[in-house]
């Protein structure tokens, strides 16, 4: 029997409006199709009308999680144009609130992806501890969402001696606790077998379809601007690029994982060595004109903004891709032959920001558009086939 | 006096009143275990320690707007809720609390009520599926879809494993097996195979995680329910409840030596005992996540069949050469 | 390699068909082609030097012109392409055929901008909603955003 099941604009499993339509034969999907357009708010127009400082609360809204990608990106790029260097302090504190703000989405990632899997009990969990990291980037910025510590040159608030000690000890604490859920999450052999070889987008189509951030990583692309164009002081700070070769839904939460920890010693790192000076400088109010392009990775992938001025206070042009954009392609591809309960799972899996991606755009099924009917048999031969083929384990097991 | 009596089993204990607030202190208690194993408070405002909140949900969805679908087949719809609760009602009559003689068979307790009674929880899975069915939803028909596809998962495992101590002890009848491992407490260990497979399928049966499949609210939204609301939506959910209490008293009963004692000891048997089984399977709720449904059912059939099938050779030995 | 590299092999690569290359910052490289030559190189490009990630596809209006930016990446650098197309006729080519994943950005760009892409696989205009008019291209200069004139039921006409 087909049916043809609308997922959304609003659905329990979405916390953000966006509309799937599957082509279903009994549970197996057929065809998908994603079509945007509900969140749309057309924030590369109204930057075009607003100052470079008015522009950095804006570009923070673009969304309510990376908030501090968005606009940090937006901020590198406009002191490029600028040709101000903001002082170390200030870089220091701004790529810490960065990589607070990685843990914290992660985290609120692992807890979604867990009640999309159905097991509240880790969703729980997880999310009792992201509640720390929080705690921290209100202790620091005075906010808990949209942070707004950026400006144009530095930072606007200092650290002082006590929150540096807290930040550690919080640290601390999150990283034993962390350590712990993720084992028992590992362990939990119904998640695991539940993760395992879904959604699967081998590292040819991961490629092709130009996806990004820990989806591409999952599929062993190894990209991650913090290492291929560092920015701030990612080139003097000691991490490595996480990556799984398991293709499917479980490398992906493994390398989200992989992500924490690695933000812990990130963040350590800048603790210990944060030096001592201002954290902002004044910076001239018009740029020359010229163009500049800032890449930033935000907790979802690559996030570039094109910046054109014109010799103005005001832009020429602001161009924003934010990461969930690039990864729409690749789940198309990752939805079809998969299984109805598995929708959310696939979905989740890019956690998709949807406010993000929607600035400006609206699609469906992008890639070919075909639609093509096969019966079951053929389908089950081709899922066979490319079961065989994909580079996967059968009996998956918690790679660490 | 035999007609009041019967006139207390069948409305006071542990008939309707009874079942009722014992059904409605089971949900409370299990939400209140579910949430502390993670980590929350779970019920703490409506009476003391939230024990009403169960009480005020249905209330609360019994002021509701009562809603038919245009499409939907609009008696059976309407009249299935009230069915179902009659059904799951009428399985808590057949358990062997009380008024009921070892030597002579009554209405409620007879040779082959086990099978009689484990026939009346199959029903609540059909009126589930046809529910689904007249709501004509695409969602609630996927979910109806599920619900039969799961039934043919758990239900063999569950015959085998509750046929067991039948064969063990002999009879058919729920309250002479009740007699015999009352009387031999030490053979209720050679059950412990089949009871750990019982508490699976009893959860598959309720449709609670890992085996949530039929409603799993992040893919098809309520699943079966997705169309009801109000009186029909509360009455679905006492049903559940009152399953979950007939279901856990037919483990006690089988697998946990029945309720012994006449009304008032076996009134603490009955709560202690299916209130363990509540416990082990908000347990179980707590620390699975959900799996998919040809997951299920290759499970039942690769794990949970072979190993009811080895239980069944156990007591079988156990009878030829021990007893 | 390091980014030097690469722009002194884009350089040779591409020989005359690099209208202007320019490295004004670390990591950053501008090449400027010609609409005509745009598949070509971005093949050439891919094959050789291994930029087969396309971050986004930006557009400015120039006014006269458009400019077409095709923010791309391999691992050591960012290289921006662009392009410029006449306003009275503003056809480029797909570059779908060598990377298949800057589909998403071309359909926004003909949306946003009014250009016509040639030979793209899946061009169904619905890249804003579905009532929106003909023939109106928000992210072009001079078109204006006007707000419907807000009508309040029962209120003052």
């Amino acid at each position: 029997m087909k049916y043809s099941v609308p997922i959304g604009p609003q659905h329990p499993a979405l916390k953000e409006p966006i509309s799937l339509r599957m082509t279903l034969d009994g549970e197996v999907i057929q065809d998908a199709d994603i079509r945007l357009g509900y969140n749309h708010r057309g924030v590369e127009k109204v930057a075009e009308g607003k100052t470079y400082l008015q522009n950095i609360y804006l570009t923070e809204r673009i969304c309510g999680i990376c908030s501090h990608s968005h606009s940090t990106c937006f901020v590198q790029g406009v002191e490029k144009l600028l040709e101000v260097e903001p002082p170390r302090r200030g870089v220091f504190i701004r790529y810490l609130v960065s990589e607070l703000e990685r843990v914290h989405s992660h985290l609120l990632w692992l807890g979604v992806a867990a009640h999309e899997a159905g097991f509240d009990s880790l969703f729980m969990y997880v999310w009792r501890d992201r509640e720390l990291i929080m705690d921290l980037l209100e202790m620091i910025s005075g906010n808990r969402v949209h942070y707004a510590i950026n400006t144009l040159g530095g930072v606007r608030r200092d650290l002082d001696e006590g929150q540096v000690k807290k930040i550690l000890d919080s640290l601390a604490l999150l990283r034993k606790q962390s350590e712990y859920y993720l084992n028992i999450g590992a362990h939990e052999p119904s998640f695991v077998g539940r993760l395992a070889g879904v959604g699967l987008l081998t590292k040819e189509q991961a490629v092709d379809l130009c996806a990004v951030g820990p989806t591409a990583r999952a599929s062993d692309v190894p990209i991650d601007v913090r290492k291929d164009d560092p920015y701030g002081m990612y080139g003097e700070t000691p991490f490595e690029v996480c990556t799984a070769d398991t293709c499917d839904v479980l490398g992906r939460t493994v390398v989200r994982i992989k992500e924490v920890l690695v933000s812990y010693d990130i963040i350590e790192h800048l603790m210990r060595n944060l030096p001592a000076g201002p954290v902002a400088i004044r910076t001239p109010r018009r740029p020359k004109p010229g163009e500049a392009v800032a890449r930033y990775e935000a907790p979802r992938g690559e996030n570039i903004h094109y910046i054109k001025s014109n010799g103005t206070d005001k832009p020429e042009r602001l161009k924003v891709r934010a990461p969930t954009l690039g990864n729409y392609a690749a789940t198309v591809e990752m939805l079809k032959s998969g299984f109805l309960a598995d929708i959310p799972l696939i979905f989740a899996a890019i956690d998709p920001c949807i406010c993000c991606a929607e600035r400006t755009a609206t699609l469906v099924d992008a890639r070919t558009g075909e639609e093509k009917t096969v019966n079951f048999s053929t389908l089950r031969a081709l899922a066979r086939e490319r079961w065989k083929n994909a580079p996967l384990k059968k009996d998956a097991v918690w790679p660490f | 006096m035999a007609i009041l009596k019967t006139f207390l089993y069948l409305l006071i204990y542990p008939g309707f009143l009874f079942l009722l607030v014992y059904s409605t202190f089971c949900e409370w208690f299990d939400r209140k275990v579910f949430a502390r194993l993670q980590n929350r408070m779970g019920p703490t405002h409506t009476g003391r320690f939230g024990l009403l909140q169960p009480v005020a949900d249905i209330i609360k969805l019994l002021a509701k707007e009562d809603i038919v679908p245009e499409r939907a087949d609009r008696k059976m719809f309407s009249v299935l809720p009230v069915i179902g609760l009659a059904i799951a009602s009428t399985a808590m009559l057949l358990l062997p609390v009380w008024h009921f003689s070892l030597e002579r068979p009554s209405p409620n307790s007879f040779p082959g009520d086990i099978i009689v009674l484990l026939y009346i929880l199959s029903l609540p899975t059909l009126i589930f599926f046809l529910a689904a069915w007249s709501s004509t939803s695409f969602f609630s028909e996927i979910g109806g879809a599920r619900v039969l596809t799961l039934l043919f998962g758990y239900e063999v495992p569950l015959f085998l494993a509750v046929l067991g101590p039948a064969i063990m002890a002999g009879s058919w009848r729920l309250a002479e097996i009740a007699h015999f491992f009352q009387q031999r407490p030490l053979l209720l260990l050679a059950n412990l195979l089949g009871f750990l497979i019982a508490v699976i399928c009893l959860q598959a049966k309720l449709e609670r995680t890992p085996f949530d499949i039929p409603h799993a609210e992040t893919e098809i939204v309520g699943g079966t329910f997705t169309e009801y609301s109000g009186k029909k939506l509360a009455l679905f959910r006492l049903m559940i409840d009152v399953e979950m209490v007939a279901g856990a008293g037919l483990l006690a009963a089988v697998f946990l030596g029945g309720f012994p004692g006449g009304v008032f000891v076996g009134f603490v048997h009955f709560v202690i005992k299916t209130l363990f089984v509540i416990f082990l399977l908000s347990i179980l709720r707590a620390v699975t996540s959900r799996i998919r449904i040809d997951q299920v059912v290759n499970f039942s059939w690769r794990y949970l069949a072979p190993l009811a099938v080895l239980q069944l050779f156990i007591i079988l030995l156990l009878k030829g050469f021990v007893l | 390699m390091n980014d030097a590299d690469v722009f002194e092999r884009i350089r040779s690569l591409l020989g005359e068909k690099a209208l202007e290359l320019t490295h004004p910052a670390p990591r950053r490289i501008f090449l400027k082609v010609d609409p005509k030559d745009l598949t070509a190189a971005m093949a050439v490009l891919r094959k050789e030097l291994g930029f087969t990630f396309v971050s986004t596809i930006s557009g400015v209006d120039l006014g006269e012109s458009f400019e077409i930016l095709y923010h791309m990446a391999n691992e050591v650098t960012n290289l921006n392409v662009r392009t410029q197309v006449p306003r009275s006729h503003p056809h480029v080519d797909s570059i779908c055929s060598v990377i298949p994943g800057a589909i998403l950005y071309e359909r926004e760009i003909q949306e946003m901008f009014g250009l016509v892409v040639d030979n793209i696989p899946d061009g169904r205009r619905l890249l804003l909603s579905d009532d929106w008019p003909e023939g109106q291209y928000p992210m072009r200069k001079d078109w204006v955003h006007q707000r419907p004139e807000e009508k309040i039921p029962g209120g003052k006409s």
